[in-house]
């Protein structure tokens, strides 16, 4: 008997130690990019948690709104508060609803990594559709630079790498011994704090605190597809030039409210983070 | 040839792998001893530049190769371990390197939710975001938010209006009295504030009525949630003025569950600290009996010091209220009792050059010698009690809303003031206030577009005031004329009176238009009864007083809301038939009044907002006006009322704008009103010896008002900060019928101010405000000077580490008593707090450092000079404990 239940107490533990492992660092991230279709920069913000073998990296309010939409109760709850926020009611029984002043999430960027088992899961929305993929962690290769900065108090240098199709400059704090980053970013002897590249990605930590919240693992992972990378950004770059039409085939006869024919494509080599999909 | 090929590549490898040295060992926790996985290793050259880098592997191994290891150092680096660094020079590899449990000093630059966020109509306030160390209460952080404005009594407005609702957890537990959760809910349990605007508190309204106030909400941390917190202080200390032992202490307990809510809390000091922020009903409208005290016996005040330097108090606050839902409704009970008492001591000597020849000269052959030298020294004793409950009952639903609220309030209120010096007198007023009122209101919805209305309300109120003078004139003067010794004259009054007003409304509501009409009908008994047996001979007219003031009016009030989309349109237009009784007094009076007003409001967006009012209407005069017999207010004054009914009339215009940009944390706001009022009779005065008797005569009086005010708030996040800016004008045009002549009077008056508040450093944080004004009188065309006051007020917060704290505040206050002529008062205080533990808090304060014992000031006219001697509290030394839960 004692045999058979000291193997499933282990199990147990380490179930319970692997769910529950808590983040030493806590690091906010504000995101700069250049908007394909205004070509101007938008910003957003992002979270980094991370302790010695993981990292999780991820928008506070998608997060919160995945959260909430795991259960179904939170799910009914994320419903109310949005309709709640976004919904004004006309005295006259008229309804508008305007998504953009509710927690409506629109990031749908996660970036796992973990050291020890020497993989980085990325999810996020290809295309229309949730997916995600793997892919090992040491494709990103970094050459330390001898410039150095000052970001947040703590002295960076700077390193360089080649990676997926686009140059990148990183400055990363050797006082802070976590070899993660915003975004993909990972590989360093030390927390990358900036990261750059042209045209107008810029990727700046803002805060960095001493934290105990848990990395928690991904709410509804059933809900992503697995996808070859390169495939996955074609036909996102498909989606993205022909948006209006898809939505219309799967919809039926939707009315856009602005001008879409004379938009320009897409030019994944200038907006693209990873271009290389474009190498044939 | 490939022989060769191969011999060189041979050869090449060869030499390279000659050149290169493996660096390799493994890192090991010293305290556990096991490997550690994940430690960052980096071989750093002689140059201090990174050659090589790697991280432990799951056995905390780790191997790298460098050409060189001359003049390198290995540095290895995990979280929660000290650091290592090894010189590479001669050393053996493998390495074992041991780490020693330590944790690596983080520069925390905090990361932070945005500071102020918006959702909808909801704009929420991050506290950590606003909060400095010194910060105790939640109130501490509310007044740097932009946009949120506390007033000095502790009143909440937002972009400049008066809040309508204050939630805890969305509950409104504590009604207007939120002053008890702002000075008492430790801003550490708050997570955040939020403000919702165009607040409407009842659900079945909302979307029907436009509300253009706001509301606001305690979000509390989960750790304050569903619990019980606690937190209490205790202090002691020694005063050198008042000369002895002063007590500042204070409880507080905090229950928010699901169905209960509870917060009890007990205050008392002789500190300084006016305790009526906490006891003050924000919300309270005017009582409906409409009684006002006869009798002002008032204690001498300083004029613009911090209440905390001038305030001689003992003082008391008890306050229990809790919330229970069951079923869909709620039941509230709010109790209250709170002591105070305040003395106060203040002389004023006048002194009339009387030795002037005719012309206006001095007369230097006698200087001084026959000067008349008034003295006054006030000294006075002021007990106030006041024990008040509330009880609610409400029922708050999308289809139907019920509210009954039963009010009780009792006060007693004695003050004793004694002046000695050239007209020694002392005088005692006791005051006590009764009050008894009930509020029902039920509302509901039929097929989603009726709503029927059906109100009582129901009041009563009795004000007796008893004042006792006993002017004890040793002799006769001859400035002051001939006075009867030691002559002690009591006057009662009694003042009682019941108020009701029952009516129903219906309304209807159809494609964003509402129609309502509200009819009802209101009654009103008041009779009021004043008698001062004995009066000095010299005063004209009777001093006994039998009046009975009592109205029916049946009034309705059709209304008619438009609200689509952007604009709200609402017009009111309330008409009313008034029967007005009073005894044999006067003839009885049929009136008939009409009232309209109109308010527009557009919202073209989230961030601006506008509003237009008007209104102009006809009121019947204050009824308390109406006595025909004189009644003492104090020892020199009287007042006649009329033995007339009076109407007057008014108008007012108002505009308001407001903006706000949340992401910028942007707030501003700017409003402008202009009133008129027309009252067919004028206050006189007329001086009888000593006395002055004010009475209402025959003769028009309109009055002007002007006013406006504008506020500009920003968060300034790169140092945790916000900054204000505000500004205000105002003029006052009336008149007064003064010894048979007209006066006009005009009184301007504007301000601007600011503050600055952030914490720039991790070892400082600061908060300073500058205050500047400046009014003027003019009478019949002449003008006074401008005369301005300014304050100045730095504090500054240093953490040299993270137990201790030591704040330094200063105060400047430059008041100009005449033309050019200045008084300047500084005030030091310091405090040094040391947190023992999280549970425990010892501070030491000390206020007025200087023990500046007395505000002086000596004015100078041709013909007297004026001097004021007031007291202020001197230097104090407080040792305190916390201790929270």
């Amino acid at each position: 008997m004692n045999r058979l239940i000291t193997p499933i107490i282990m199990c147990l533990v380490a179930i319970a130690a692997s769910a529950q492992q808590k983040a030493d660092i806590i690091v906010s991230y504000e995101i700069k990019s250049r908007n394909w279709e205004t070509d101007t920069i938008s910003v957003k913000k992002m979270t980094l948690l991370a302790n010695t073998h993981e990292s999780k990296y991820f928008n506070d309010l998608s997060l919160w709104s995945d959260s909430m939409s795991s259960t179904p109760e939170g799910k009914k709850e994320l419903q109310q508060i949005i309709m709640a926020a976004c919904m004004t009611q006309t005295p006259g029984g008229g309804l508008s609803i305007d998504l953009r002043k509710g927690p409506v999430k629109n990031v749908y960027t996660y970036v796992f990594c973990n050291t020890t088992d020497n993989r980085l899961r990325y999810y996020d929305k290809f295309a229309g559709e949730l997916c995600y993929y793997d892919e090992p962690m040491d494709e990103m290769q970094w050459e330390i630079r001898d410039s150095t900065a000052n970001i947040l108090g703590y002295e960076c240098i700077a390193a360089r790498t080649d990676y997926h199709g686009r140059e990148w400059t990183a400055w990363f704090a050797p006082e802070l011994p976590l070899p993660y980053g915003p975004w993909k970013f990972h590989g360093l002897p030390g927390m990358i704090l900036k990261v750059e590249a042209v045209p107008g990605f810029e990727l700046t930590a803002t805060g960095i605190e001493k934290t105990d919240k848990t990395i928690t693992p991904m709410y509804s992972p059933d809900g992503y597809q697995k996808v070859d990378r390169k495939k996955a950004l074609v036909e996102d770059e498909y989606y993205m030039n022909n948006r209006e039409a898809i939505i219309k085939a799967k919809h039926g006869d939707v009315q856009f409210n602005y001008n879409y024919a004379d938009r320009p494509k897409y030019d994944a080599l200038k907006y693209a983070p990873e271009p290389d999909y474009k190498n044939k | 040839m490939n022989r060769l090929v191969t011999y060189l590549v041979f050869m090449i490898v060869a030499t390279c792998a000659v050149a290169q040295t493996n660096v390799t060992g493994m890192v090991i926790d010293r305290e556990a001893n096991e490997p550690i996985s994940g430690a960052s290793v980096i071989i750093k050259g002689a140059d201090d530049k990174i050659k090589k880098f790697a991280s432990t592997k799951t056995d905390g191994k780790f191997a790298m190769s460098v050409p060189t290891v001359k003049g390198c150092r290995l540095k290895v680096t995990m979280m929660g371990f000290t650091k290592q660094s090894i010189p590479l020079d001669s050393t053996v590899f493998p390495l074992t390197i041991y780490l020693e449990p330590g944790s690596i000093q983080l520069k925390e630059v905090a990361v932070k939710a945005d500071r102020i966020r918006e959702q909808g109509d909801t704009i929420t306030y991050n506290v950590s975001g606003f909060a400095q160390q010194q910060d105790r209460s939640i109130g501490d952080v509310l007044k740097r938010m932009p946009g949120i404005d506390v007033a000095k009594n502790g009143k909440i407005q937002y972009q400049g209006e008066d809040i309508n609702k204050f939630y805890i957890e969305g509950s409104d537990l504590l009604g207007g009295k939120y002053g008890i959760a702002t000075n008492g809910i430790s801003h550490d349990d708050v997570g955040a504030v939020e403000v919702m605007e165009n607040h409407q508190p009842m659900q079945i309204l909302s979307g029907i009525a436009f509300s253009d106030k706001a509301a606001i909400n305690l979000k509390l941390k989960n750790k304050a949630k569903a619990t019980w917190t606690f937190h209490g202080d205790a202090g002691g200390g020694y005063s050198w003025q008042p000369d002895g032992a002063i007590w500042d202490g204070e409880m507080f307990a905090m229950a928010v569950m699901p169905s209960f809510q509870n917060i009890t809390t007990l205050r008392t000091n002789n500190t300084g600290e006016n305790l009526s922020a906490s006891s003050t009903d924000f919300f309270a409208g005017r009582r409906q009996t409409g009684l006002n005290q006869y009798v002002s016996v008032g204690l001498p005040g300083v004029p613009a010091l911090n209440e905390k330097h001038t305030l001689f108090n003992r003082s008391l606050l008890v306050s229990t209220n809790s919330l229970w839902k069951f079923g869909k409704g709620e039941f509230k009970a709010n109790i209250d009792y709170s002591f105070n008492r305040v003395t106060a001591d203040a002389s004023n000597i006048t002194t009339y050059f009387l030795d002037y020849d005719g012309r206006g000269r001095r007369d230097v052959s006698r200087p001084y010698g026959e000067n008349r030298v008034i003295t006054e020294n006030r000294s006075g004793t002021e007990h106030t009690h006041s024990l008040s409950g509330k009880f609610i009952y409400e029922l708050n639903r999308k289809t139907a809303y019920i509210n009954n609220t039963l009010r009780t309030h009792v006060d007693w209120n004695d003050v004793d003031l004694t002046t000695t010096g050239s007209i020694p007198n002392s005088q005692s007023a006791k005051l006590p206030d009764y009050y008894v009122s009930n509020n029902f209101k039920m509302i509901k919805r039929f097929k989603g577009k009726h709503l029927v209305t059906f109100q009582s309300v129901n009041e009563w109120e009795s004000l007796p005031q008893t004042l006792t003078m006993n002017i004890n004139n040793p002799g006769r003067d001859a400035i002051y004329r001939v006075r009867i010794d030691g002559d002690i004259f009591t006057q009662h009054i009694s003042d009682h009176a019941f108020y009701t007003n029952e009516s129903a409304a219906y309304a209807f509501n159809i494609k964003g238009i509402t129609l309502s009409l509200e009819g009802g009908i209101k009654g009103y008994l008041r009779s009021m009864d004043s008698q001062l047996p004995d009066i000095p001979g010299e005063l004209p007219g009777l001093t006994e007083n039998v009046v009975n003031t009592n109205y029916i009016i049946v009034y309705a009030t059709p209304k008619l809301e438009y609200w689509v989309r952007r604009v709200n349109l609402s017009l009111n237009l309330p008409v009313s038939y008034a029967h007005y009784t009073f005894d044999k007094a006067i003839a009885d009076h049929d009136e008939v009044y009409f009232s309209p007003s109109l308010s527009f409001n557009w919202k073209p967006n989230n961030r601006f907002s506008g509003t237009l009012r008007g209104g102009l209407g006809r009121s019947p005069m204050n009824l308390n006006l109406i006595h025909p017999g004189l009644i003492m207010t104090n020892y020199r004054i009287l007042k006649a009322g009329t033995e007339q009914f009076y109407n007057s009339s008014s108008q007012n215009l108002s505009a308001d704008v407001n903006y706000k940009h949340t992401r910028y944390g942007l707030f501003a706001n700017g409003m402008v009103i202009q009133s008129w009022t027309h009252v067919p009779y004028t206050m006189a005065q007329q001086l009888y010896g000593d006395y002055v008797v004010y009475s209402y005569a025959d003769a028009k009086n309109d009055s002007k008002m002007l006013m406006a005010m504008g506020n500009i708030g920003k968060t300034l996040d790169f140092m945790r900060g916000s900054c204000n800016i505000n500004g205000s004008f105002s003029r006052n045009e009336s008149q007064l019928l003064s010894q048979e002549r007209f006066v006009n009077s005009v009184s301007t008056g504007w301000s601007i101010g600011g503050k600055i508040s952030g914490s720039p450093f991790r070892w400082l944080s600061f908060n300073y405000r500058i205050g500047y004004s400046d009014s003027r009188l003019t009478m019949n065309g002449q003008s006074e000077s401008w005369l301005s006051t300014m304050e100045n007020e730095l504090n500054m917060t240093f953490i040299p580490h993270r137990k201790w704290q030591w704040t330094v505040s200063g105060e400047h206050y430059c008041n100009e008593l005449t033309e050019n002529k200045y008084k300047n008062v500084v005030m030091l205080d310091t405090k040094l707090t040391y947190q023992l533990n999280k549970r425990i808090e010892l501070a030491a304060v000390l206020t007025n450092i200087l023990d500046k014992r007395s505000y002086n000031y000596t004015t100078y006219s041709e013909l007297s000079s004026f001097e004021s001697r007031r007291q202020l509290r001197g230097r104090q030394l407080l040792l305190s404990i916390t201790l929270r839960k």
